[in-house]
């Protein structure tokens, strides 16, 4: 907005600079100051109702809320002048009142912004003395349980619901201190997005209840990473405890998901722990698959390949990198790919500028396609009698499986053993993506980074590590040992990832110029 | 808002004791009575406007605000049926369940406090053979509460049976009033 | 008036000249009393004349806030080609407060006049008229004289022939008090719950449907008509001469424990010693003064000490501590148990919060909770200064002044009768009535 005038004031002695109209809590942000708040979210209209952020500003008579006042020239605002502390620690201790000791049990604990800001300017003690208010757990529906004795009535939840979902089930029910979040029964909230609720919630009154009692917040390792349950590729926090996936958050990308995730990507990752998986590289001896180490299987499956045209069936979930190095492959060997993409009903988010669960339920249909590779719902009916294929961690259905009887050798790069596949040459074990480091490229061409949330199991390596070096084995050495070098070959090599690299691309990617040239819009 | 449970067994009126019917819902907002919604519509720029107006017709209609009939409100004016009740759990006078045939309602608040409010109350209660407050008597006649300042405080104690509103009485006339409402 | 009492000869009945009088209902009554002449005066004024006139009476909002009218309806600007909006707030539910119900059901074209008038003054055409549901026979009234004033051209498309638009429309409230509160009551119209808005923006700049609006009281537009009939000047003329920022007279709704409650109409400026125990009539038979809310429960308990030396108007109330407010005076004697008092108040407030704001929702309960428990015997000292903290948290904090409302009387009742409250404590039991004096 370069016609916007810019206010100066001070926050906490700092000098600040920002667009008039913008709130006191988000230009103190700019200068590295938090302003404790509950009920405000960026992603939300503002309400002003918990009282918290109220500040100190100087000639004003009263405190002022911050995330409700704009700013003025020359103001100076006093964030932790006595009186707003004073204020603020009013707010928590009345917070506190009806609140149960429930920190012990409650799913929030560690990541809770009522602990948060109680320890940090709150009372030690309770003046309480009556009975606390009572009422029991709800049922939401969906993912969601409701404790009633938790809520601080911030009502972010129903902000979300009515203005960023468009779909009003969650109201405020009753008046004064009896007020609760409520809904109408039968309506429950099985939105595709409902689920974010839980995230916005501050305290432990909005609970997920896949991950009730399973792990505690500081046992969790955070990743940044980004989803692969859909082609919009909204950006995400993989959580791990002892190495299994116990949860997925969204992590805020203005330009593609804002702060939200679908309940479709949010619930699924059991899949990311799933115990049957390929461990070692291995090939085909007289009696079934025999484990070797990789340099051999690596020789076997070169040799293999060498001299024949090669058919490649990749998985629209491999990152750019893997698909970069199978699509040398297939092209030096004169062949051709293709993927089948998974498809489901596309559920927008109609509060946010072109935010849905899309159709195409995996990451990077659109980096298969810019690399070379097809689209189609058969994606084996172009194998040609005697041609090597490599399948690189697709499932294959029975219809597949018949394709594959004109195969000469099958190279199987995968996770999993795909139930159909009754043949493999050669088994090369890789990771998924929550076990290496890599970028996909959404819908609109965007490409961002993901990074490595948990070990690969057993002998399994990287799928771009693994696809480097059988390049490498047929001819084709690109030098490449990490992520980084990946990503940078194939930004050398391809027109449509030209640009870039994963310093530039941080962790909230780029629209790649290449990419998004003949992207859906 | 709601004001106590209602009467269980005994209740004049053919319902389950949270007072709701077995029977198949009647839409209130049909014939006459949608035509009355329909011009009352006319006077606001949107629907949600009309959203107080419309359940006072619910009311009017069937005594009090079903669940049913906050999703038929809803229905009509382009609302969900969570929204229509966050609204009617916010204002008083909106009752969620079946109430006695004359719903007596005294002011207590401080100007009424002063000049004697409680001892009405406790007249009505035991007139109407009701007990307890919010509590609908087992004859199905009446239902007794306490509500905040009525705006007649220079008459106290004021009373509203129903959308009567009744300036100045007190205990001794509570047995006179009552006879009109049988 | 004392209404339903005869009128007291000290008292100026400008609004209430002719309650009681069944006749002025009527469209034709209130003709012949001399209405809608103003009105017909004023659909033949430019908006900002008839805002000058409004300004130079020295008109204050009557319903509590007394911010000046004139003053108020300059900050809708004519001819922004937007919708403008009245909003007639007669939502009356401040505890003390009933005057506004008997201009309702006494002089109901008084108020149509009135919001007609202001609406043609603010550029709009259309007025709501906002009543609590509570008021059945107001809501009655008010409805039949809207429909007769409408189907004789009065209001309407067509406003007393002289092409301009003035529609008026009466809504039902549902029970809630706070949506007297001006933005609350926007939103209630609006088919929302009654919670009052963050400001700004201001009701001028975005109100009703987002569009400027203004919202008076209804004693504030039934006061218009007379002023633009007589002059500014004449209003101004009412009230202390030294004392020109209040000025007209004000309708006082007297209740509690006094000889002779009703509403009483006297020019700002009487003495509240002989209002209270001429006019009035004193204390009931056997019974002493013991302290007086003068302004609606919202504003500070006084003491009869500060009462009698009080002058009833804006300053004059400001100068013993208090507020003039909506002039629901409640009176109490020394019958009565302060600190029970104090308790039912902060009842009251707990019960109407919207449960918006933190310190409102759980303070006005909490408040309550604890009053309670000193009023049953279970109270101790670190309750009162608990209180005292609570309504310090209570105060200037909050979108609306509902918990600053229920902090006052708990602030004024410690403050000035203190020793009830401690011996509430040590005691244990409320108070004992002393004796009657014969």
């Amino acid at each position: 907005m370069a016609d916007t005038p810019l206010v100066n004031l001070t926050i906490e002695g700092r000098t600040v600079s920002v667009p008039a109209g913008t709130s006191i809590l988000e230009a103190a942000k700019t200068v590295g100051v938090l302003i404790p708040h509950y009920c405000y979210h960026p992603g939300l209209p503002v309400a002003g109702v918990c009282r918290m952020c109220l500040v100190d500003v100087e000639e004003a008579p009263k405190l002022a809320p911050a995330c409700a006042t704009a700013v003025a020239e020359g103001q100076v605002v006093n964030v932790h002048a006595e009186k707003a502390r004073d204020a603020r620690k009013g707010v928590l201790e009345m917070l506190l009142i009806n609140h149960p000791l429930d920190c012990p049990i409650c799913d929030q604990s560690g990541e809770c912004e009522l602990q948060d800001y109680t320890y940090q300017e709150g009372r030690a003690d309770s003046r309480y003395r009556e009975p606390k208010r009572f009422n029991p757990v709800e049922d939401f529906g969906g993912d969601v349980m409701y404790v009633p004795n938790r809520c601080i009535l911030c009502t972010r939840c129903v902000r979300f619901m009515d203005d960023v979902a468009h779909d009003a089930v969650l109201n405020v029910s009753e008046r004064g201190d009896r007020a609760t979040i409520g809904k109408f029964e039968g309506k429950d909230l099985t939105h595709a997005w409902a689920g974010n609720v839980i995230d916005l919630c501050p305290v432990g009154a909005l609970l997920s209840k896949d991950f009730l009692n399973k792990a505690r917040s500081w046992e969790l390792d955070r990743t940044a990473s980004v989803c692969s349950g859909c082609s919009q590729g909204c950006n995400m926090t993989v959580e791990t405890r002892d190495n299994a996936v116990v949860r997925l958050r969204p992590r805020p990308n203005a330009e593609v998901n804002e702060f939200f995730l679908c309940d479709h990507g949010r619930l699924n990752y059991r899949w990311m722990n799933r115990g049957d998986r390929l461990e070692a590289p291995s090939v085909r001896g007289a009696s079934g698959p025999r484990a070797t180490d990789w340099d051999v299987a690596l020789a076997v499956a070169a040799q293999a390949l060498k001299g024949k045209t090669v058919f490649v069936l990749a998985s629209p979930n491999l990152s750019n990198e893997a698909l970069f190095f199978l699509s040398r492959i297939m092209k030096a060997a004169g062949g051709r790919g293709a993927f089948r993409i998974e498809q489901g009903p596309e559920a927008p988010l109609a509060g946010v500028d072109d935010l849905a669960l899309r159709a195409d339920r995996a990451a990077n249909g659109r980096g298969a396609e810019l690399l070379g590779f097809e689209r189609s719902t058969t994606p084996l009916a172009g194998v040609s009698a005697g041609d090597a294929v490599i399948i690189a961690d697709h499932d294959l259905t029975a219809d597949d499986a018949a394709h594959l009887s004109r195969a000469s050798t099958i190279v199987l790069v995968s996770t999993f053993m795909p139930s159909a596949l009754t043949r493999a040459d050669v088994i090369l074990p890789i990771g998924n993506h929550v076990e290496e480091e890599g970028t996909f490229t959404n819908l609109r061409g965007r490409v961002q980074r993901f990074l490595q949330a948990r070990a690969a199991p057993g002998m399994a390596r990287p799928s771009w590590y693994v696809l480097a070096d059988l390049s490498a084995a047929l001819g084709d050495r690109l030098n490449v040992m990490t992520g980084a070098q990946a990503f940078a070959a194939l930004a050398a090599s391809e027109p449509a990832f030209a640009g870039p690299s994963y310093d530039t691309l941080g962790l909230r990617g780029a629209a790649v110029a290449g990419a998004t040239a003949g992207a859906a819009s | 808002m709601s004001h106590g449970p209602s009467a269980a067994a005994g209740a004049a009126i053919s319902t389950t004791p949270h007072g709701h019917s077995s029977e198949p819902y009647v839409p209130v907002f049909t014939g006459e009575t949608r035509a009355q919604l329909d011009a009352l519509m006319e006077r606001y720029p949107t629907k949600m406007a009309a959203l107080l107006p419309a359940l006072w017709m619910v009311q009017e209609a069937r005594g009090w605000v079903s669940p049913e009939a906050m999703a038929e409100v809803g229905q009509v004016l382009g609302l969900t049926a969570a929204y229509v009740k966050g609204v009617v759990t916010f204002y008083t006078m909106y009752h969620q369940h079946p109430v006695g045939k004359h719903f007596i309602q005294v002011c207590t608040t401080t100007p009424c406090h002063v000049c004697g409010a409680e001892d009405v109350v406790k007249a009505f209660l035991k007139q109407t053979g009701c007990g307890e407050l919010g509590v609908t008597s087992t004859d199905g006649k009446y239902t007794v509460i306490e509500v905040e300042c009525l705006g007649a405080c220079g008459f106290a104690t004021p009373v509203m049976v129903n959308a009567d509103f009744i300036e100045s009485v007190t205990p001794e006339k509570v047995p006179e009033l009552l006879k009109k409402y049988g | 008036m004392g209404f339903p009492h005869k009128p007291h000869p000290r008292e100026t009945t400008v609004l209430s000249e002719h309650f009681g009088e069944a006749e002025a209902r009527s469209l034709d009554g209130w003709k012949s009393r001399g209405g809608y002449r103003a009105l017909e005066q004023a659909l033949g004024m430019d908006p900002l004349a008839i805002q000058a006139v409004v300004k130079e009476s020295g008109l204050r909002g009557r319903g509590g806030a007394g911010f000046p009218t004139g003053l108020k309806w300059s900050f809708m600007k004519i001819g922004d080609g937007k919708p403008h909006y009245l909003c007639c707030n007669a939502d009356e539910s401040e505890p003390g407060t009933f005057k506004d119900r008997e201009i309702m059901r006494w002089t109901p074209h008084a108020l149509i006049e009135g919001c007609a008038i202001a609406a043609h003054a603010i550029g709009a055409e259309t007025a709501y008229i906002y009543i609590r549901g509570e008021f059945t026979e107001p809501l009655d009234v008010m409805e039949r004289a809207v429909d007769e004033a409408r189907r004789a051209g009065v209001i309407g498309k067509n406003a007393m022939g002289s092409g301009k638009r003035v529609d008026v429309w009466v809504h039902k409230g549902a029970g809630a008090y706070i949506c007297g509160e001006e933005t609350a009551l926007m939103n209630s119209l609006e088919g929302k719950r009654g919670n009052p808005r963050i400001k700004p923006p201001f009701p001028a700049a975005a109100g009703l449907f987002g569009m400027p609006t203004t919202i008076n009281n209804v004693e504030t537009l039934a006061a218009v008509p007379p002023i633009l009939v007589n002059g500014g000047e004449w209003y101004k003329k009412m009230g202390r001469a030294d004392n020109p920022k209040s000025t007209g007279t004000k309708l006082w709704s007297v209740c509690g424990n006094v000889m002779r409650p009703g509403n009483y109409e006297v020019e700002m400026g009487f003495p509240f010693k002989e209002f209270l125990y001429d006019l009035c009539g004193g204390p009931p038979k056997g019974r002493k003064f013991k302290a007086v809310i003068p302004g609606g429960s919202s504003v500070p308990i006084i003491t009869m000490a500060e009462a009698e030396a009080a002058v009833m108007d804006y300053e004059g109330m400001v100068a013993v501590g208090t507020m003039l407010g909506s002039a629901g005076c409640i009176v109490m004697d020394d019958a009565q148990s302060i600190p029970r008092q104090v308790a039912r108040l902060a009842r009251f407030y707990a019960h109407e919060s919207c449960a918006q704001c933190t310190q409102c929702r759980e303070g006005t309960a909490w408040t309550t909770k604890i009053l309670e428990r000193m009023v049953a015997g279970g109270g101790t000292t670190e309750d009162l200064d608990t209180l005292m903290d609570l309504a310090d948290d209570m105060t200037g904090k909050t979108i609306c002044v509902l918990s600053d409302s229920c902090a006052a009387p708990v602030v004024s009742g410690l403050q000035k009768f203190r020793s009830e409250f401690e011996a509430l404590i040590t005691r244990k039991t409320v108070h004992t009535v002393p004796a009657i004096v014969a």
